[in-house]
């Protein structure tokens, strides 16, 4: 009696004998032993058939061969031949460019028995087999987000996410279930995996799946004869694509399964379209008309919700094909790729107070909702991260001299017409970023774009080595008021033919490498051009090269010595400037030498900005006249920094070396972990506020960490020789979290000695604060009140900060019911950016770019915050605070009862809060005495003479200095005082 | 029931006082209950033997009576390393030595029947399983910890390469066995450990007890139990918690209670008993009423297997993908890692409220029942009979053709 095999493997294949085998190997060393195979040869002709036979002879009982007595021209009847053909109780498919994992059936059976499950799917990994092994990017997963843990799913509308994978290999079918539904694969039209996948996921009562990885497809991308299913050039495949998604929606229509139809039309959207576009620019001009006519046909059969719920980039691509936009169209499903930070080749326009793709005014609320970019945050980036595209409308060569032009891209008048611009042309070793060919090019500003030009003579200005830098690309540098916006030259509406222009230059190595750059656009649609050489000796002694670099002396030698000298190049400059060796040198050498006396190194929140309490202590020391070497540390850029002290970038060899020699380290979180600090350092740590939230080793992911965890920032902590305090609350609870044992100086903090002074004394400040208020525009002319929202930043479901603050009200809402009375300046967390849009700006404003906070809490007349420590500061100019936690953000863990504290009302939705704000001047009584209560109790130590105290504390005081008077270097020391040069 | 079938157990050692040793001759017994012959084999002899309630129902081996090489395979990584001829001499010593104890072992595979199959309950026992004539049998790799901590190992890299090619990679939950297939290890699949006491009596639940087992260590977190167990006492002082068990730990934990005020005498000032070792759990839990786990780590927890199977209610940190598996949400309470103050309010409420606890209590003994020995010998049965199926006709499938993870593509002619 024959037993049934529990899997039948399904290997099709046509004209593969190569490979064949090697498919067929897969199926036999499958770890679960009762596997059969049946071979599908397609009719082929060059001898797969009797491969095909020959292996079922090698293994009677396990392989089968079918023949197909013509050839199908697709993979269609084979499966369903194959089907026909199988004995086992599951059906699974393999190509035979393909390999099955060596536990795939095993895997699969498994987990369809234990389920009960009609349909048992696995994870694909797709090997891409021109990137070498081990390289990035060899194995790419396909849609490993529906594979990230076992699962059992029942119909397919409790999980239309399975309609992302439609692959029809990576699955077993239960041959009955095949059966009793009669699904087979469509003949004669290509992707007939997706309809036959879709009827699959539909007809299934329980669909298994598995993390494991079960496929191997091997994909081949430089061939000449790509794979059926991959060969996107041709236009009938698109049009197969549209055919077949036209019958799933069908399909599902008949079933009423209106929900995955449009489930499967917004993967259409986001997947397949999106695909498609994103090559659709190497195509000629005529395929792209006739695409972009398919596919307009087809998107103007599906129900418009499906724009609104695909993502919002291949959304708009989709969305302004079907309106016909299509430079716009192709501009968002590029900037919708996989790039990490993608080019903006498109224009935006503002209506509304809304940001827009493209140059059109949008039609309808549809057009209105999908077009809406305002949440990309393109009106707010700062000008290098928004990378505009720049097309080139001028490439030629004429007497050995280069002329070029072309346009930058100006969305939304980012960059102002009274700007001062420059810019260079980079040509740039595509390997060696160093090496490069500067030229100057004008500049003019036209309105929404910026137009550029450039002449140079190329052999002077560009010097490749020879050999070893075959490619070079092209950027353009504009320089906008000291800032720099770095653009890459491309292809657009407006370019003549770009390739094959030859620029003549001179390598350095020798004019027989090359005599020029030959110009070409890259798959990405920008110029970039190969080292070339035009004469026949020239060519002869590139191809000898060549052939010496390729023989098998040339390779030993390249893999013993180059590879290995290059390797060890990078290493060794990767070591010398990582964190782990400045910080053993710092421990084991700078900390060894002299100690500068008065060197101070101040730094805030890592290095980030000028602020908070160094800032004012910083100051107080200038204005005392004391003799202090100051140095500030920045993360960035020095922009804002005091130009009366030296700047050094936080984690570079200089700022170790400050930290080194320092006699005072003044900071307000925390320097690196790991180095030692001297004893000869006072470590004056200032911290950033008052605590509501679980600090240092309070904290559950401090508890639950490891004991090296805990260990590494006791050592942190324990390096602090002062730590300022604000009052007793300070003390039980930042101290007690952060296990602070240094000296505790009740000083309050000097960030908030204006707070209670005010800024009469301080005409800096003043004027500071003065600055501040012309620059929001709240002159006093204005007549509102300025309202600050300062919340913490949330946290995600990640358990990360959610990127984006929302204003607590909205806009519109706030325009109508406060915009005469208030302008809120809305201020996140320095994690975070606040999203407003461009139409906010009458009631509201982005405070999030000025550095410091003082100057906001004093010109702010009242506050709206969470639990961010701001309200113990604020509470001390006595304005009335409104606390604003939606959502059960109070909830978080906290050392009291926020809301029993509470310094003013709360509230919680956005009503309560424009209700709160309306009633603040008459409520405001009510609230004031618990208000000065909360004040007294958290800011008890905050006399307006912090800065002071830390100053008198620490440093001696200036002393009057003679010219002419030398002082013995001995003297300081015996009488241990710290006299610097002063400033 | 399937046929019987020989079965190899290969264990670092067999003989400790660890849970591994107990899982093993446990598993040993089952299996050998049911008419499978078993052979427990131990790489070495343990450092202090203990019996693991044998019976005699199964063959103990050893192979190495001393292990004097170097524990761990050489792997130089510099060039000086590689130079070091010292180091070369040890790892010779070691291979000859370890193919000594292969020979060995294929001698005790080659006895085995057709159908038989080998566990490697641990990744160093598996260099000798991979060094044993194997032909004709199958091979189970385990991994008796959490993928993270394994991660966070040397035993990561080692699995990776020993665990490759074996036919099938076992882990306790389910979760761990997906974390380790989108690794790639595409072997792998998970059995729990099965429960291991059989409960005469059952707590009562209304002692006014929290227990709380597990060695004093770090890792077991039973400072911040003491941490949770300061706010529960100040307002319940009637009640106590008792915590067995000993380990590094156990002086520094008993200043913690004492400076909270938590030890000596009765009453609120005296809540926390350390009460040792316990010969037997069953003493501790059926005079408790709650169970604690403050884990920061955890594998598989067998204290609360037991605990749940003694019917106590549990209140553990959501620290391991073992914990979860063992714990619903109606037989006990998860509370996010290191929260001592939700870990106290939970206390709190199963404290408060005696039918929350007997209904909890009553939901982890049926839970448990997952676990039980029938069910997860079940389990073995149907991995035994996956690994050996077979078609009738045909070659033979002997040996499988071992390739390696990724397919083999540099053959290829194209």
């Amino acid at each position: 009696m024959r037993v049934r095999p529990d899997v039948t493997v399904v290997v099709i294949a046509y004209n593969d004998a190569w490979r064949l085998p090697r498919a067929v190997a897969s199926t036999l060393e499958q770890s679960l032993g009762g596997v059969e195979t049946v071979i599908v040869d397609d009719a082929s002709t060059d001898g797969t058939g009797e491969i095909a036979d020959r292996l079922a002879a090698a293994h009677p009982g396990r392989v089968r061969a079918v023949h197909l007595p013509s050839n199908s021209g697709g993979c269609g009847r084979p499966r369903n031949t194959g089907i026909e053909a199988s004995a086992g109780r599951y059906v699974m498919f393999l190509d035979s460019d393909d390999l099955l994992d060596r536990h795939a059936c095993l895997n699969l059976f498994a987990a369809a028995e234990d389920a009960g499950a009609d349909l048992a799917s696995g994870l694909c990994d797709r090997i891409f087999l021109d990137v070498p092994p081990g390289a990035k990017g060899r194995v790419r997963p396909w849609y490993p987000w529906l594979y990230r843990r076992r699962a059992v799913y029942g119909p397919l509308e409790e999980h239309p996410d399975l309609l992302y994978d439609t692959l029809s290999t990576n699955k077993a079918y239960r041959r009955d279930f095949l059966d009793e539904h009669g699904l087979r694969f469509v003949e004669r039209l290509h992707y007939e995996d997706l309809l036959f996948t879709a009827e699959a996921y539909l007809a299934a009562r329980r669909t298994a799946l598995i993390p494991h990885r079960v496929y191997n497809w091997l994909v081949r991308e430089r061939t000449p004869a790509p794979s059926i299913s991959n060969r996107r050039a041709d236009l009938a495949n698109f049009a197969d694509r549209l055919e077949i998604h036209r019958r799933i929606d069908m399909l599902f229509a008949l079933r009423g399964a209106h929900d995955l139809r449009r489930a499967k039309d917004v993967k259409f959207v986001n997947h397949d379209l999106a695909l498609y576009l994103r090559e659709l620019r190497d195509r000629d001009p005529g395929y792209r008309s006739r695409f972009l006519d398919l596919a307009a046909g087809y998107l103007a059969e599906l129900d418009p919700r499906v724009f609104e719920e695909a993502h919002p980039l291949p959304a708009i691509a989709a969305y302004l094909i079907r309106e016909g936009d299509h430079a716009a169209a192709l501009a968002a499903a590029e900037h919708g790729g996989a790039v990490k930070r993608p080019e903006l080749r498109a224009q935006l326009v503002e209506r509304d107070g809304r940001v827009f793709w493209g140059t059109g005014r949008p039609r309808g609320t549809l057009g209105r909702r999908i077009l809406d970019v305002t949440d990309f945050g393109f009106h707010l980036r700062p000008l290098k991260d928004l990378r505009p595209g720049n097309t080139v409308t001028l490439l030629e060569v004429r007497g050995g001299r280069v002329r070029m032009a072309g346009y930058v891209l100006n969305p939304l008048g980012r960059i102002r017409p009274d700007a001062e611009l420059s810019a260079t042309l980079e040509f740039g070793d595509r390997r060696h970023r160093a090496r490069k060919g500067r030229v100057r090019a004008a500049v003019r500003h036209e309105g929404d774009r910026l137009a550029w030009r450039a002449e140079f003579d190329p052999r002077r200005r560009i010097r490749p080595v020879g050999f070893v830098d075959p490619v070079w690309d092209v950027r353009l540098r504009v320089r906008v008021d000291g800032e720099d916006v770095v653009t890459r030259l491309g292809e657009g509406p407006g370019s003549p033919p770009l390739g094959g222009v030859e620029l003549p230059v001179r390598p350095r190595l020798t004019r027989l490498a090359a005599d020029r750059l030959r110009s070409y656009v890259t798959g990405g649609g920008h110029l970039a051009f190969s080292l070339e050489s035009g004469t026949p000796w020239a060519r002869l002694a590139g191809s000898t090269a060549r052939r010496a670099a390729t023989s098998p002396a040339g390779r030993l030698a390249w893999g013993l010595v180059g590879r290995r000298a290059r390797r060890t190049e990078k290493a060794v400059r990767r070591t010398l400037t990582s964190r782990t060796t400045k910080i053993a040198v710092f421990n084991r050498v700078l900390s060894r030498l002299p100690v500068r006396q008065g060197l101070a190194v101040f730094e805030t929140h890592l290095g980030r900005r000028y602020s908070d309490n160094p800032k004012y202590i910083y100051r107080e020391l200038r204005r005392s006249g004391r003799p202090v070497d100051a140095v500030w540390s920045y993360a960035s850029s020095p922009k804002g920094f005091p130009g009366d002290a030296r700047l050094v970038r936080r984690g570079s060899w200089a700022y170790f070396l400050a930290l080194a020699r320092a006699r005072y380290w003044i900071d307000n979180q925390g320097y690196p972990d790991g180095l030692r600090k001297r004893p000869e350092t006072t470590y004056i740590q200032t911290w950033h506020g008052s605590a509501f939230k679980l600090m240092g080793q309070d904290q559950p992911r401090v508890k639950s960490g490891s004991a090296a965890e805990r260990a590494r920032l006791r050592r942190s902590v324990e390096r602090f020789d002062c730590f300022l305090v604000r009052s007793g609350h300070d003390v039980e609870t930042l101290c007690a979290g952060l296990g602070v044992r240094s000296e505790l100086l009740p000083a309050g903090y000097p960030r908030n000695d204006p707070l209670v002074n005010g800024v009469d004394g301080d005409p800096e400040l003043a004027a500071e604060v003065d600055g501040l208020r012309r620059s929001l525009g709240l002159d006093a002319g204005d007549g509102r009140r300025a309202v600050l929202y300062a919340p913490t930043f949330a946290t995600g479901p990640k358990g990360r900060p959610v990127r984006l603050l929302e204003p607590p009200i909205a806009p519109g809402v706030f325009a109508r019911e406060l915009g005469e009375e208030f302008v809120l300046l809305v201020r996140p967390h320095y994690l975070c950016r606040a999203n407003l849009p461009p139409g906010a700006h009458a009631v509201m404003r982005d405070v999030g770019d000025v550095p410091d906070v003082t100057p906001l809490l004093l010109l702010a007349d009242a506050l709206i915050t969470d639990h961010s420590s701001i309200m113990f500061d604020f509470a001390l100019l006595d304005r009335p605070i409104v606390l604003h936690l939606p959502g059960g953000r109070d909830r978080t863990a906290g050392y009291f009862d926020l809301e029993r504290h509470a310094p003013g009302p709360i509230t919680r939705t956005e009503d309560e809060l424009v209700a709160a704000l309306a009633g603040l001047d008459d409520a405001d009584a009510g609230h004031a005495p618990r208000r000065r209560a909360f004040a007294e109790r958290f800011g008890e130590h905050d006399r307006g003479t912090a800065a002071r105290t830390v100053a008198d504390r620490y440093f001696p005081a200036a002393r009057p200095r003679h010219k002419g008077e030398r002082r013995r270097k001995g003297e300081y020391r015996r009488r241990g005082e710290q006299h610097g040069r002063t400033a | 029931m399937a046929a019987p079938r020989d079965v190899f157990i290969v264990c670092n050692n067999a003989d400790d006082m660890g849970g591994l040793q107990r899982w093993a001759h446990h598993l040993a017994r089952l299996l050998a209950g049911r008419g499978d012959r078993v052979t427990l084999v131990g790489i070495t002899r343990g450092t202090r033997p203990y019996h693991h309630g044998r019976d005699g129902s199964y063959a103990v081996e050893v192979l190495h009576a001393e292990w004097r090489p170097p524990a761990m395979a050489w792997r130089p990584a510099t060039l000086r390393q590689r130079l070091d001829v010292s180091a070369r001499a040890r790892d010779l010593w070691r291979r000859a030595a370890q193919r000594r104890g292969a020979a060995r072992l294929s001698e005790l595979f080659a006895a085995a029947r057709p159908g038989s199959v080998v566990i490697a309950a641990q990744v160093w026992a598996m260099e000798w399983v991979r060094l044993a004539d194997t032909s004709g049998l199958r091979v189970v790799g385990m991994s008796h910890e959490s993928y993270a901590a394994t991660r966070a190992s040397s035993r990561y890299r080692r699995v990776r390469e020993h665990y490759a090619d074996v036919d099938r990679m076992l882990v306790l939950t389910a979760e761990d066995a997906d974390a380790w297939a989108r690794n790639g290890m595409t072997n792998v699949d998970y059995i729990p450990n099965a429960l291991h006491v059989t409960p005469d009596v059952h707590p009562t639940l209304d002692l006014p007890v929290v227990a709380c087992v597990g060695r004093l260590s770090y890792e077991k977190g039973v400072d911040l139990m003491l941490e949770a167990w300061e706010r529960v006492s100040a307002r319940h002082p009637g009640w106590r918690l008792h915590v067995y068990g000993s380990g590094p730990d156990g002086e520094r934990l008993r200043a913690q209670a004492a400076e909270a005020g938590l030890l000596g005498g009765a009453g609120p000032t005296g809540s926390v008993e350390f009460r040792g070792v316990v010969a037997d759990v069953e003493e501790a839990l059926v005079e408790a009423s709650v169970f604690a786990l403050p884990s920061r780590a955890e594998g598989f927890p067998m204290s609360v297997l037991e605990a749940m199977a003694y019917g106590l209610p549990t209140v553990a940190f959501d620290c391991a993908p073992g914990v979860r598996a063992l714990l619903g949400e109606r037989t006990g309470a998860l509370v996010e890692p290191g929260d001592t103050a939700a870990f106290a309010r939970e206390l709190e409420r199963l404290i408060e409220d005696p039918d929350l606890r007997r209904a909890l209590g009553a939901e982890a003994r049926a839970s448990v029942l997952r676990f039980h020995p029938d069910t997860v010998l079940e389990r073995w049965d149907r991995l035994f009979d996956l690994l050996h199926r077979d078609l009738p006709s045909g070659d033979p499938a002997g040996e499988p053709v071992r390739d390696g993870r990724e397919p083999v593509l540099e053959g290829d002619s194209f």
